[in-house]
């Protein structure tokens, strides 16, 4: 057996490092910062957000975009990578599925937040109400509420039904080490898994038809965000391209917070030769490649709304590229679709002080594009006088501060709490390498 | 003080292969009530089985149908007869606006169903099992294979279960009683 899982279960056994502790408290921090801007909001209502005519929708609907975009790519690659089999699913699989669960996490936040009234979300789910109301059913509100609620189920289970197995392993060797209350803590939620082959072959079949439902919903789920802005009357937005649009624009956000988060994880975890140099550089190419997909969507973007479209549309299009949006819509391009090119240079593509930065500083120009498209696209009004920039007020940055607080504090305990790589897909990977040697 | 009655018989391997060859072995000796235990999937083992993932697939399809037939259903049925609201002139049964909650209620309960499903067929959750009695055999988890004969196997004898398990290429053949 060339390469250990015992690195993995002891990462997840071991005490904290000092790293760990700073990270942790300084996540939590930004948590306790999330929960009095959501407390505020609740007391105080959405008049303390900068939201105002014409800018009904401000940074509640950018991160919201944003961060279905991080939870979309990252669950996209993660279901690529089981479907077709792929190597690097060892080594990434287990956490570009925890980044798809965070961030998931984080954008669920948003649509009820902005509601204005959120205690009363419920009333999108049909209920037999003592009212005798029920949802609008031609409402693009409706499709929000299950888009989101299937993205966190299924995420959520995807990723724990992965688990089982390596919650198992780590209930045996705490066992092992004497350590009998951690066992059983794990021992539950490992469901008495005793990895009859019977049930792996059950588990598998299983685990591959799920990553094969979550590419429908993954794109659905993001292009009901994106078919809510295309519903409406807005020029900028009303488009059928739009969807596409989003989707392919989101990829380099994940991709590169899952490279980033690679990166971070193999030193700190001292998981170098589980997650080795290879798995980065098919990772950081992937990142490159999706940058490219994403700036042919901006040329397709840029060719549509200044050649194709009708007159509203093209005003529309040029107050966000060439007006008071511009450096929004321009950073948005460099961030995201030229310097991950950076990463075409193998050089640079395998040092993680280059990496990590390029990664999250992708994830960033997404933000600014979707900045772009809903501030932008509302920055016009019909009557002139209407024509005021939106500013967001700080309890909207608390918020957006606080959600990414969020995020990070549920990595930091997944990578203390649960292996982050695969272990029995390591095991197998071995078993199959060993047969394909002995048949040479 | 009686000694309790075995629950089973288990022999250890250290490859897959051994395993799979271990359970053609038993298959063909007639043993009928058997479990294999690996640390990871081994197609060729479940194969040797007989395992069959095919129900986990059709719960899914079945819920999958149901799931999106209740979500246009129910938005059909409460803007059509029980709250129809005129919007405009516009048809009741907005089908364009219908079909994208169908369609995702549709995934959702095809996903969760696999999922649920799966583990449904292999009774778990589950708190306890006997093989859990056997010696050794937290590594079943880790890098060991384990081929367990059940005493619910109407041919099984204490005896000649453990002498057929040493006749495989086995680390250890034990018996394994309820401690």
């Amino acid at each position: 057996m060339s390469v250990s899982t015992t690195p993995v279960v002891a990462a997840a056994l071991r005490p904290g490092a000092w790293g760990f502790r700073l990270g942790l408290l300084l996540a939590l921090a930004g948590v306790a910062v999330l929960a009095a801007a959501v407390a505020a909001l609740l007391v105080l209502g959405i008049g303390i957000w900068g939201n105002n005519m014409p800018h009904v929708w401000g940074f509640d609907l950018i991160a919201y975009a944003w961060w279905i975009g991080i939870a979309n790519a990252a669950s996209l690659f993660a279901a690529v990578l089981v479907l077709r089999r792929h190597g690097l699913r060892t080594a990434v699989n287990r956490f570009a599925e925890a980044v798809a669960l965070a961030a998931v996490l984080a954008a669920a936040l948003y649509p009820i937040l902005h509601l204005g009234r959120p205690w009363l979300f419920h009333w999108t789910i049909a209920y037999p109400a003592t009212t005798g109301l029920w949802p609008q059913f031609g409402s693009p509100l409706v499709w929000d509420f299950w888009g989101i609620m299937a993205h966190v189920i299924v995420t959520a289970l995807f990723w724990y039904v992965g688990l089982i197995p390596d919650l198992a392993t780590l209930r045996d060797r705490a066992a092992m080490q004497g350590r009998l209350g951690l066992a059983r803590a794990y021992g539950l939620f490992a469901l008495g898994w005793r990895g009859s082959v019977v049930h792996w072959h059950r588990h598998q079949a299983a685990y591959r038809l799920v990553a094969a439902l979550v590419l429908p919903l993954l794109l659905s789920a993001q292009t009901v965000v994106a078919l809510e802005f295309a519903t409406t009357l807005v020029p900028a937005w009303h488009q059928a391209r739009l969807p596409v649009h989003m989707v392919v624009t989101g990829l380099p956000s994940g991709l590169g917070v899952v490279l980033a988060m690679a990166a971070v994880l193999r030193h700190a975890l001292s998981i170098e030769r589980i997650i080795d140099a290879g798995d980065m550089d098919v990772l950081a190419r992937l990142l490159a490649c999706a940058a490219l997909a994403s700036g042919a969507s901006y040329a397709h973007e840029i060719l549509t709304g200044m050649v194709f479209e009708d007159s509203a549309t093209r005003a529309a299009f040029t107050a966000r590229a060439f007006g008071a949006g511009a450096p929004a819509y321009w950073g948005a391009i460099l961030l995201s679709v030229l310097l991950p090119q950076l990463l075409w240079r193998r050089a640079l593509r395998l040092r993680a002080e280059v990496v990590i930065p390029v990664g999250l500083l992708a994830a960033a120009g997404v933000w600014l594009d979707r900045w772009s498209l809903v501030v932008g696209g509302l920055l016009r009004e019909h009557l002139p006088a209407h024509a005021v920039a939106y500013v967001p007020s700080p309890a909207e940055w608390a918020l957006l501060v606080g959600s990414a607080a969020l995020f990070g504090a549920v990595l930091l305990l997944f990578g203390r709490a649960i292996p982050v790589v695969a272990m029995f897909e390591i095991r197998h990977e071995e078993s199959l390498e060993d047969v394909a040697e002995e048949e040479r | 003080m009686s000694r309790p009655r075995p629950c089973g018989a288990i022999a250890e391997f250290t490859e897959a292969e051994a395993l799979v060859a271990a359970i053609r072995a038993a298959r063909a000796a007639g043993w009928s009530a058997l479990e294999a235990h690996a640390p990871h999937p081994v197609p060729d083992a479940a194969v040797a089985l007989g395992a069959k993932a095919a129900p986990v697939a059709w719960i899914a399809v079945g819920a999958g149908i149901a799931g999106a037939a209740i979500a246009y259903g129910t938005a059909w049925y409460l803007s059509v007869y029980d709250y129809p609201l005129n919007v405009g002139g516009r048809p009741p049964n907005a089908w364009p606006a219908f079909l994208p909650a169908a369609y995702i209620v549709g995934v959702l309960w095809a996903a969760v169903a696999a999922l649920l499903g799966m583990l449904w067929l292999n009774g778990l959750p589950r708190l306890h099992h006997p093989v859990f009695f056997a010696r050794g055999f937290h590594r079943a988890s880790q890098d060991r294979y384990f081929l367990f004969l059940m005493a619910e196997d109407p041919r099984f004898q204490p005896a000649s279960a453990l002498a057929f398990l040493r006749g495989l290429d086995a680390v250890r053949v034990s018996e394994v009683r309820a401690a």
